[in-house]
């Protein structure tokens, strides 16, 4: 008997179907929001090369979280590492770092209605005007985007990984890493200044080792998060930096090599700064001191990724569990109180609030 | 997509080179184009008492010579291959463990890098050995500790039969694949030489449906050329002392592919490998007791480029040397002792400075015959790595033979087992962890055989049943470190927990001069993770990531009037690609035929032969993002100089 079942199934043909055999997610929900003009999405990294990036979206009318939302419109993966996402005139701009390109979605449906490529694995997407964008990358230099046509159409020289950029006044400010392949004795940390009207580089500002997070506060004093380098080369430091005169005015040196702080971010307000290093801490921008106890203790938990509501200040933080799971978010008041998780997909890195989101 | 005028040229240019013939000695291919009379030998057989090993032999590995050791173990073991691409990293899963709890040996060398801990099955050519023998769960105790899943051995034998035996084989198959393969095996009844020399090649540039860009694309990066030869010499004196020295050495420059969803052609990763291993081996032989001494050596060089961000060397020597006694002179007893001590040296500019280890392992098995119905094993061990002791382990195994004569058996062995944690663990820039512990391991399996085969010997049945349940603590996982900016650790942090059940079923039948045999493997496979880090960590009772739950692979050969036919058909069920077990790799089967024909001419034989691999032109993936290829095809030509044995 057992002879016959074997011999069977050996002669049984190969897989009858014809839909080719991929990476498949399970999502028992198949439906798909009206629309995506009020909601936040969650921007999941995926894994690096296993092309299994994707977006989730919190309807903001429905209450309903949708998973994958890109391959569900578009029939296709979203691609390798997802980076960011930016909203601009009514299109979603989704930086996918490892397939070196911009998915550019419309929100009503969230198909793509155009793929930006010629960049060098980017990272974060900074209006400029309705016509322009800066784009940074890993490699080489800063593009710049035509709105219009959703092209790359110049790019800034720069030869250095760039990361986070914030605009203040006429000038586009840009954390700037040093060269991708290098360890961090060899790379020049600083924040480059960009004139938006030329696209040059007219000044620049050198920070510790490793900028990655950059915001403007209230004051009108940028703050740059430095890591210290990925191989644990200096203590980390948070600078307070004065954008007219370009000059770092105050520095603020964390005590621990190995508790690296990263994902800086702001409240709406631009009166307390937020980042991670393990869980999420708070700090009033008058602050004269680093904050020694966490807000929001990780639990377990890996924390990963990390933003503000730009309306309410409610506190959105993920988990990204050790990568090799779905995510979960965490909305947290203000006060660190936690209001409620949602499921997210693989390594959820950011967040992006439509302009009408209120949660 | 097949060239055959370019190659048959460099086949014969080959043989024509000076000394080329004489000097390069090669496998011991009893008698490599002509199957003998139907051989009925078992595939399972018990290593020590109650502890399960198989084999496979040359007769079964003489129509793959152009493949590697990943398409054997697919094709005919219980052992899941976890595939990169064609010609790309392949790796085992043993038993529901990881690529790292399964041991490749080579006649008994370790061939598992001791920076990695693993070994690529992809660079492992068939040609390169006689035969292998796989040693289930703690049946690799007898050989190595670590080996959770198994061992998997890599034999090549003396027949001291043998006078002259060459067999050059070429084959040239789609995507510019070429393999050239050349055994010399001569020597006397006192003295046997095995020369071996391969070389294959492939731009490996296969079309393939590109799902993400959403049309067909040929695979970018992914050729290959491997060469590898290897000298082997045997001596034998008054069946007393038995000698040999084996010399292998391989080198390897593979480029590895795109993924699907990267499509940038500028991309470029490259490894280059090379590996020297040289082994001295001399056993005593008396009546009431044996005596085997070795010394070996291993170099492995590899150099790993990625565009311009990476590029870097890393060279290890390894130094075994064994002494095992072996005393059998009391009635129904042996004991088998000894000692083995290996030193690891690496130099790699991903280490900071040189790393050396010192691994000195004792060890000794008891077996006993506690009459014809019983028989026991005891195998331990104990590893002293650098100046620190590992606990013991220990492995016990009972046989059970109820009747005399009817070919059935039972078979119950329980162990413990530790892995040690591997060098790149331990050593790995910023992110290695020297406070690691070693894993730990409990086992316990119960097995059944039957074996049958009819007296004319035209008829020959095999079944196996086995059972495993299996926990490893203090997994080392790599995973990600809270607040430390992206930094990837090894931790003791996984608990693992598998169990399933392997079958067999070999048949060979020899009838209305017919040769026909049938070799299937079926194996259960439940591995799940159970310990979670957080309340929000979803993965208890979940099935690991790539291990699928069902594999099945069967076989079906047939041989009449010189032709012959060998149709393989793999399942895989589905492979979670998350530990919250909610995405997957969707199950494929494939199917692969070879056909051929042997000529015989005096004492030559020359062969012909058609492989077709993916026979229903599957566009499927094994690991996600990473393409493989649809229906493919290689001719290979063989010509033999055989028969010439000792009357």
């Amino acid at each position: 008997m057992l002879l016959c079942a074997f011999t069977a199934l050996s002669l049984l043909p190969s897989s009858c179907s014809k839909d080719p055999i991929r990476q498949k997610i399970i999502d028992p929900d198949t439906t798909r929001a009206a629309n995506y003009e009020n909601g936040i999405f969650i921007i999941n990294e995926g894994n690096f090369n296993w092309g299994n990036a994707s977006v989730t979206y919190l309807d903001n009318a429905s209450n309903h979280v949708f998973q994958d939302v890109f391959a569900k419109s578009n029939s296709r993966s979203l691609g390798d590492v997802a980076e960011s996402m930016t909203i601009v005139n009514g299109l979603g701009y989704l930086v996918i770092n490892n397939s070196n390109r911009i998915e550019v979605v419309s929100l009503k449906d969230f198909k793509s209605v155009k793929t930006i490529e010629g960049l060098h694995l980017p990272r974060f997407l900074q209006v400029i005007d309705s016509n322009k964008a800066y784009v940074t990358n890993l490699l080489n230099s800063i593009s710049i985007i035509d709105l219009k046509t959703n092209m790359v159409t110049k790019a800034i020289q720069t030869n250095s990984w760039t990361e986070n950029l914030v605009r203040y006044n006429k000038c586009v400010f840009v954390t700037s890493i040093g060269s991708f392949n290098k360890p961090s004795s060899q790379r020049n940390a600083q924040i480059l200044v960009i004139d938006i009207g030329t696209d040059a580089v007219v000044d620049s500002i050198q920070t510790g080792k490793e900028p990655i997070g950059l915001v403007l506060d209230k004051y009108q004093k940028l703050w740059a998060l430095c890591s210290g380098g990925y191989d644990n080369y200096e203590a980390p430091a948070l600078l307070r930096i004065n954008p007219d005169l370009r000059i770092v005015e105050k520095e603020f040196t964390f005590p621990n090599l190995q508790e690296v702080p990263g994902r800086l971010c702001i409240n709406p307000t631009g009166d307390t700064i937020y980042f991670l290093k393990g869980g999420v801490f708070q700090m009033p921008v008058l602050s004269q001191t680093l904050p020694g106890q966490a807000l929001i203790n990780d639990d377990g938990r890996l924390f990963y990724g990390l933003n503000i509501h730009p309306v309410s200040g409610y506190i959105y933080v993920s988990d990204a569990k050790d990568y090799v799971q779905n995510g979960t978010a965490f909305q947290y008041t203000v006060h660190g109180n936690l209001i409620t998780h949602y499921a997210t997909g693989r390594i959820p890195g950011s967040f992006c609030f439509t302009r009408g989101a209120i949660r | 997509m097949i060239k055959i005028g370019k190659y048959i040229i460099f086949c014969f240019a080959l043989l024509s080179i000076p000394g080329f013939s004489i000097h390069l000695k090669a496998q011991n291919l009893k008698d490599p184009l002509h199957l003998p009379e139907i051989e009925i030998k078992s595939k399972y057989l018990r290593d020590n008492n109650g502890f399960k090993k198989t084999t496979i032999d040359s007769g079964l590995l003489i129509n793959h010579l152009n493949e590697d050791l990943s398409n054997i173990l697919s094709k005919y073991s219980t052992i899941f291959i976890k595939s990169y691409g064609n010609g790309t990293l392949a790796t085992p899963s043993f038993r529901g463990t990881t690529a790292q709890h399964t041991m490749v040996e080579w006649n008994g060398i370790n061939l598992n890098s001791p920076m990695l801990g693993q070994a690529d099955l992809s660079q492992i050519p068939v040609s390169q050995f006689d035969g292998l023998e796989i040693l289930y769960g703690s049946a690799g105790i007898s050989k190595t500790t670590g080996a959770f899943g198994g061992v998997i051995n890599l034999v090549t034998n003396p027949d001291w039969n043998n006078k002259i035996n060459i067999l050059l084989s070429q084959t040239i198959g789609s995507f510019q694949s070429y393999t050239t393969n050349l055994n010399v095996v001569a020597g006397s009844s006192s003295f046997q030489s095995h020369s071996k020399f391969n070389y294959a090649a492939a731009s490996n540039d296969f079309p393939y449906y590109n799902a993400y860009e959403n049309t067909t694309m040929h695979q970018q990066n992914a050729s290959y050329a491997l060469f590898g030869m290897s000298e082997e010499l045997f001596w034998k004196l008054k069946d007393k002392h038995l000698m040999s020295i084996k010399f292998r050495y391989n080198q390897d420059d593979r480029n590895i592919p795109l993924t699907e969803s990267n499509p940038d052609t500028n991309h470029k990763e490259n490894q280059k490998e090379s590996v020297l291993l040289a082994v001295l081996d001399y056993k005593f032989v008396e009546k009431k007791y044996n005596l085997f001494v070795r010394s070996a050596f291993a170099s492995r060089k590899m150099h790993y480029t990625l565009d311009s961000s990476i590029d870097d060397n890393h060279h290890y020597n390894q130094w075994i040397n064994e002494v095992k006694f072996a005393y059998t002179g009391i009635r129904n007893l042996s004991i088998k002792p000894g000692i083995d001590f290996t030193h690891d040296q690496v130099n790699s500019d991903a280490y900071d400075g040189m790393k050396t280890r010192n691994t000195t392992s004792f060890f000794s098995e008891i077996n006993y015959d506690f009459g014809p119905k019983v028989k026991m094993s005891l195998v331990i061990r104990e590893d002293l790595v650098d100046s620190k002791f590992l606990p013991v382990v220990p492995a016990i195994g009972v046989e059970y033979i109820p009747w005399k004569n009817t070919g059935l058996s039972f078979a119950l062995n329980l162990a413990r087992n530790y892995r040690y944690p591997t060098l790149n663990d331990l050593y790995w820039t910023i992110s290695g962890n020297p406070d690691l512990e070693p894993e730990t391991n409990y086992s316990a399996e119960l097995g059944f055989s039957f074996h049958h085969q009819a007296k004319d010997r035209k008829f020959a049945l095999e079944i196996n049943l086995s059972g495993y349940y299996s926990w490893i603590y203090n997994m080392i996982t790599w995973s990600p470190v809270n607040g430390s900016n992206d930094l990837w650790k090894p931790e003791n942090i996984d608990e693992i927990w598998a169990r399933g059940l392997e079958t067999g079923l070999n048949l060979k039948w020899e009838i209305l001069g017919f040769d026909l045999s049938l070799d299937n493997n079926y194996h259960l496979c439940h591995s799940t993770y159970q310990k979670s880090s957080s309340a929000y960590d979803q993965k208890i009772g979940n099935q690991l990531i790539y291990i699928p739950v069902h594999t099945l692979n069967s076989t079906v050969m047939i041989e009449r009037w010189k032709f012959f036919l060998n149709y393989n058909f793999i399942f895989v069920s589905d492979r979670f690609t998350a530990k919250d077990n909610l995405s997957l790799m969707p199950a494929y089967s494939l199917s692969s035929v070879i056909f051929g024909k042997k000529i015989p001419v005096k004492h030559l034989v020359l062969s012909l032969q058609l492989d077709i691999n993916n026979l229903f032109n599957l566009n499927y993936q094994s690991v996600a993002n990473r393409p493989m290829p649809g229906i493919n095809y290689a001719f290979t030509l063989k010509l033999g100089l055989s028969s010439l044995y000792r009357q």
